[in-house]
């Protein structure tokens, strides 16, 4: 091999490592290559990655501004997705595409006038209206077909618990039916029967709150379904049972369920679709509301189950002053402390859950109790078992001090 | 056939939901944000009844004189206000609707939301009277957090109650928050199944 020759290949090979090192055109982006994004598990999405010869100098008075990128489910139908602005390599992920189709894409460099600012359509952020823009397209690549995902691996540990809790609820379901099984008593829910009773005797009505929640809230989903045992209870004494609303999705689910219940229970006289009605959607306007009607009716009872936040203490505050028997139910944490301060009974997290199971007597709905119960335990050893390993590994393997010791250092002030 | 109807439909949108929630493809999710354009659609409809029972429950109250009726004259007359600036002036920025939220909805609710303090006091009294095992408990917890929170208490205590404080705030608070959290969310699952599989049926009007 000559001298010369040798010096050619090397010539050709730097041009073809860099590209367009050296020349002074408009060079297009390099390397455009577009496939299915993996990470759009919906399949609504492509990836589209490119580069730019290094070391490439535009011609005179330009500089390279940024990138736009197009795509299309045809090669004559690309339209603008996105400006990315700066010279730098990247990968552009495109969203909101169809699952199953195929997208052609196309990268086109962005040259401007030098010291000139990059400026947009105000109607399409996506078109560039700098004057003096120079465009170099690469070609056009494709197609790549958008393919989703029939399952999200991230969500396998919350898969494997609710099937772990849900074959649990089902053997337990099936063991209820042959035998009786023991179910611990519920103060609250216990109490419901004297409660009714009492609103009996005094001639007054009962106050029933399903909370904040919408009719999405799994917690007012809880206090609507006991509602309709109450009504079943009720109905036979002919209490009044006065039901405001916050929502009036809920006020319309709740008059339905009210209505059915009544007319199971053999007394469809007993419903006053009067007593359950819209306040307001505002949280402390419906506080104030619920407030005035407690000090007005003077109710014997008061309910208040489902979603609270701060109107809780308000409300069963409010109660108390006017010494109605009250009993509270929510999954609310926060407020819980408020309920057990201001209320006779209160029923926590998944008590409230269970309440409807627990009224109803039924013992296939009560031996899902159990299952709760037994799911908790489960819980509860898996949370032991971390905190042990935990505590093991983290002070006694890795320095060798004592637990004790490193507690109270934590202490020291 | 009038309860089987809804368990059926309630069994097939349960599951429905329950399965679209492990599978991301595109398809499924399509079907779920349509049915909750449906929710949408029955929640404005709700809307209207909800005004007919907002109506008819305070111009009952009016007509019959019942015990604080006037408040019955309130409610209404401030929704046709409200509701007659919002369909003709608009709801603009520095607007009469907005000036009426700004200066009357806002600090009505500030108001409601500070009568919490004198709520909490009484409510506190009433607990922290140590007449059990568990009522002293919560006293001494209340005790220790009130003056680990205030400056006298770490001045005090050599900087220890404030210490304590936060360790009881992060640790066994915490700790016993999350055990509500968890049990709750067992219920939630567990009940969720009940109505799934039919076997709840109290808000279809059984027992």
């Amino acid at each position: 091999m000559t001298a010369g020759r040798a010096l050619l290949i090397a010539a050709a090979l730097l041009i073809a490592g860099n590209g367009w090192a050296g020349s002074e055109e408009f060079a297009p982006p390099l390397n455009v290559r577009v496939a299915n994004d993996d990470t759009a598990l919906a399949g609504d999405g492509i990836k589209i990655s490119w580069s730019y010869a290094a070391g490439h100098k535009p011609p005179e008075g330009y500089r390279l501004a940024g990138f736009r990128v197009l795509v299309g489910e045809a090669k004559d139908e690309l339209g603008a997705v996105d400006v990315v602005e700066g010279t730098a390599p990247r990968d552009l992920e495109v969203g909101n595409l169809v699952v199953g189709r195929n997208y052609w894409a196309q990268v086109e460099a962005l040259y401007l006038p030098s010291e000139v600012v990059m400026t947009y359509d105000r109607q399409d952020p996506n078109q560039v209206t700098t004057p003096g823009l120079k465009v170099a397209a690469a070609e056009i690549v494709g197609p790549a077909q958008t393919v989703g995902r029939w399952y999200d691996p991230a969500l396998t540990n919350v898969l494997v618990g609710v099937l772990l809790f849900s074959i649990i609820t089902l053997v337990v379901l099936y063991v209820a039916r042959r035998r009786e099984m023991y179910i611990r008593p519920i103060a609250g829910l216990q109490a419901v029967d004297d409660a009714i009773g009492r609103a009996t005797e005094m001639g007054r009505p009962i106050l029933y709150i399903s909370g904040l929640g919408g009719t999405g809230d799994v917690s007012t989903i809880a206090a609507m379904l006991v509602l309709g045992h109450l009504a079943h209870k009720t109905a036979p004494y002919g209490n009044r049972l006065v039901v405001p609303a916050i929502d009036s999705m809920v006020m319309a689910t709740e008059r339905e369920i009210l209505s059915q219940a009544y007319l199971h229970a053999g007394h469809p006289e007993a419903y006053n679709a009067e007593d359950v009605f819209y306040v307001t959607d505002s949280q402390f306007g419906y506080a104030t509301a619920v407030a005035g009607i407690m000090m007005r009716e003077r109710p014997a009872v008061n309910f208040f189950m489902g979603y609270f936040a701060a109107e809780s203490l308000v409300l069963a505050e409010t109660g108390n002053m006017i010494d109605s028997l009250q009993i509270a139910g929510t999954d609310t944490d926060t407020q819980i402390p408020f309920f057990i301060t201001a209320c006779d009974y209160t029923l926590m997290g998944e008590e409230l859950y269970a309440a409807s199971a627990y009224l109803s007597r039924d013992p296939i709905l009560l031996a899902q109790l159990k299952a709760q119960d037994i799911g908790k335990v489960l819980v509860g050893a898996v949370l032991i078992g971390g905190i042990l390993a935990t505590l093991v590994t983290t002070y006694l393997w890795q320095d060798g001090s004592s637990l004790v010791e490193q507690m109270l250092g934590w202490l020291k002030p | 056939m009038k309860m089987r109807g809804p368990i059926v439909v309630g069994f097939l949108t349960g599951a429905f939901l329950l399965v679209q929630f492990f599978v991301p493809h595109q398809s499924l999710k399509k079907i779920y944000e349509m049915l909750l354009d449906w929710g949408v659609v029955i929640g404005t409809f709700a809307i209207v009844l909800g005004l007919a029972s907002l109506f008819r429950v305070h111009i009952d109250r009016i007509r019959q004189r019942r015990r604080g009726y006037g408040y019955s004259f309130v409610t209404l007359a401030s929704f046709f206000v409200v509701a007659g600036i919002g369909l003709f002036k608009g709801m603009a920025p520095g607007g009469a609707f907005q000036w009426m939220f700004a200066w009357v909805q806002v600090p009505l609710d500030a108001t409601v939301f500070s009568l919490l303090a004198f709520f909490m006091a009484s409510a506190a009294y009433r607990s922290f009277r140590a007449r059990s095992t568990e009522a002293t408990i919560l006293l001494i917890a209340a005790v220790i957090v009130i003056l680990g929170r205030v400056p006298i208490g770490g001045e005090w205590t050599d900087g220890y109650l404030p210490r304590i404080t936060e360790w009881m705030m992060i640790y066994p608070a915490v700790g016993a928050k999350r055990g509500i959290i968890l049990g709750a969310s067992l219920g939630a699952i567990a009940m969720a199944l009940r109505i799934i599989l039919g076997i709840e049926r109290s808000h279809l009007g059984g027992e």
